[in-house]
């Protein structure tokens, strides 16, 4: 398959930075395909996901070099209203992005800004709603939601634009461990039904490594790591760039100094438990 | 000025009052706002208020505003204290300080039945800018947050030392500095944040964006609507040429 997102040498300097935020990254992405970003605070991750979504260079200037390219046009040369269409951006805060007094008419946001004809709009808002799970909110304020009921309201705005890629910024880092998993269900299902590809910038690796197909680690700007989030996790240097290996990784590796589980390839707990002669299968 | 807020804060309603056409609601509410200026006696005043009462009943909403005009008239003791010294005229003095009550009524009527949403349909009819509008949606939509913000702010300062209770007005201003400066940090975070999301949605697109909800008036909106300016030509006629004046 083609690839959806083109990152070619890109550099972006704040202007009032001296270092530049995102330096010479090359990124690939196959449409359908789910990438984990993770790497320290301050490592040009949201200046990445800025650069996709056109906020960067539109909404803040500075000094941009290389190409990044959605869907094979420039995000440079579009504007921020076709962007809008193409890529969807969930941030990391869901009661910044949720702007109507109710549900339905914030998920219509978009399309309204758009100018889309009502009765287009009245379908692409239910399908959006029916897909996760709050038609039965659609009158709901929002301020009468909880945390991970807005999260999803954000999305189904984002996803009734019906873009080609999602970006996620820590999209768990205010949600629960139950609804944190939740939402990581909920991504892997629109990946399976409606072939969207995610980029998710995310530090709670544990939950997305099962369903991601390539983790990048970034550090200081630049792309330092990157494959299937088993071998990633599994060499000694993740560790140093901050990236927080999930627990049976760690269990592994330990028990592969005595060679006791194989010394490649990150397992699940219950092929872990397997290995070692335990567990039930 | 808690008082205030009590009888304007819309609360979700059923009655046919709250489904009523959102101008037709304000049509009323600006009808009864200048009934209220054009009485001349008492007993006119009376019929007014007597009128808002049976419409509060009507919208279900009879008990608050109630409450709203108890509360109002402790505080127009005050305008009706200061006409009296002033004038030494009793029923002119009761008169005015009615009046405000009777003008608090009309306009809380309005707001309290008609939800942020309907709100913006009114501005929108009234054809005013989108950007107008929608920082109006905005300002409304973030006031819970806001105070759900400020609750938070006030306890993590108390949690430190800070006493707000304490000392006298100019003290109690003083400590208000360390709520203040965090709650306005945050906001000025919060925009940003909303200017990021409002550009990933396309906002400002096409200059005549569309609505998801169309609000039509209905026959019986129109109707009402008739209905409410009919009442008022008949109300002001009588007012100026049957009713018997009382003071000049």
């Amino acid at each position: 398959m083609s690839d959806i997102l083109e990152v070619k040498g890109l550099s972006f300097r704040y202007p009032d930075s001296t270092r530049r935020a995102v330096a010479d990254f090359d990124l690939s992405v196959p449409q359908g395909e789910i990438v984990v970003l993770a790497g320290p605070s301050g490592c040009g991750k949201s200046t990445l996901l800025r650069a996709v979504n056109g906020l960067v260079p539109h909404m803040y200037s500075g000094e941009y070099g290389g190409e990044v390219k959605v869907g094979g046009v420039a995000v440079k040369d579009s504007s921020m209203r076709d962007l809008a269409q193409r890529v969807g951006f969930l941030f990391q805060n869901p009661e910044n992005q949720i702007f109507m007094f109710t549900v339905e008419r914030d998920v219509a946001f978009g399309l309204e800004n758009l100018g889309v004809p009502r009765e287009e709009m009245r379908t692409r808002v239910d399908e959006a709603m029916r897909l996760l799970d709050i038609s039965d909110l659609a009158q709901r304020a929002p301020h009468e939601l909880s945390d991970g009921q807005k999260q999803r309201v954000a999305l189904a705005g984002v996803l009734a634009m019906r873009p080609q890629l999602v970006i996620l910024d820590e999209p768990t880092s205010l949600l629960d461990p139950k609804t944190a998993a939740e939402l990581v269900a909920l991504v892997a299902r629109l990946r399976r039904e409606l072939g969207t590809t995610f980029v998710v910038v995310e530090h709670r690796l544990d939950l997305l490594v099962k369903v991601a197909d390539r983790l990048v680690v970034m550090n200081e700007g630049r792309k330092v790591m990157e494959g299937t989030p088993r071998d990633v996790l599994f060499r000694d240097e993740a560790e140093s760039y901050g990236v927080a290996v999930p627990a049976i990784t760690q269990v592994q590796k330990m028990l592969a100094k005595d060679r006791l589980v194989p010394t490649s390839g990150l397992m699940t707990p219950a092929e872990l438990a397997a290995a070692v002669g335990g567990g039930s299968r | 000025m808690m008082w205030l807020s009590g009888g304007f804060v819309f609360r979700r309603g059923t009655s046919r009052y709250h489904r009523l056409d959102p101008r037709v609601k304000l049509l009323i509410s600006v009808l009864m706002f200048v009934t209220t200026l054009i009485v001349r006696s008492l007993y006119e005043l009376a019929f007014v208020l007597a009128f808002m009462v049976a419409v509060a009943a009507v919208a279900t909403v009879l008990r608050r505003v109630l409450r709203t005009m108890m509360l109002t008239a402790l505080f127009s003791a005050f305008i009706f204290a200061v006409n009296f010294i002033v004038t030494g005229n009793l029923e002119m003095s009761l008169l005015y300080s009615l009046r405000f009550v009777a003008i608090v009524v009309s306009t809380s009527l309005f707001f309290i039945t008609t939800s942020p949403d309907e709100l913006e349909q009114v501005m929108k009819t009234f054809r005013l800018p989108r950007d107008v509008v929608f920082a109006f949606v905005t300002a409304v939509r973030f006031i819970p947050v806001m105070l759900l913000d400020t609750i938070q702010i006030m306890d993590a300062q108390k949690s430190r030392g800070l006493e707000l209770e304490k000392g006298n007005i100019f003290r109690r201003v003083r400590n208000m500095i360390p709520i203040l400066i965090p709650l306005v940090v945050n906001s000025v975070v919060r925009s940003g944040e909303l200017a990021e999301a409002m550009e990933s949605r396309a906002y400002g697109a096409v200059p005549q964006p569309t609505s998801l909800v169309e609000y039509r008036s209905s026959l019986a909106d129109k109707a009402v609507a008739a209905a409410a300016v009919v009442t008022f030509a008949l109300v002001a006629y009588s007012f100026y040429y049957v009713l018997p004046v009382h003071f000049p």
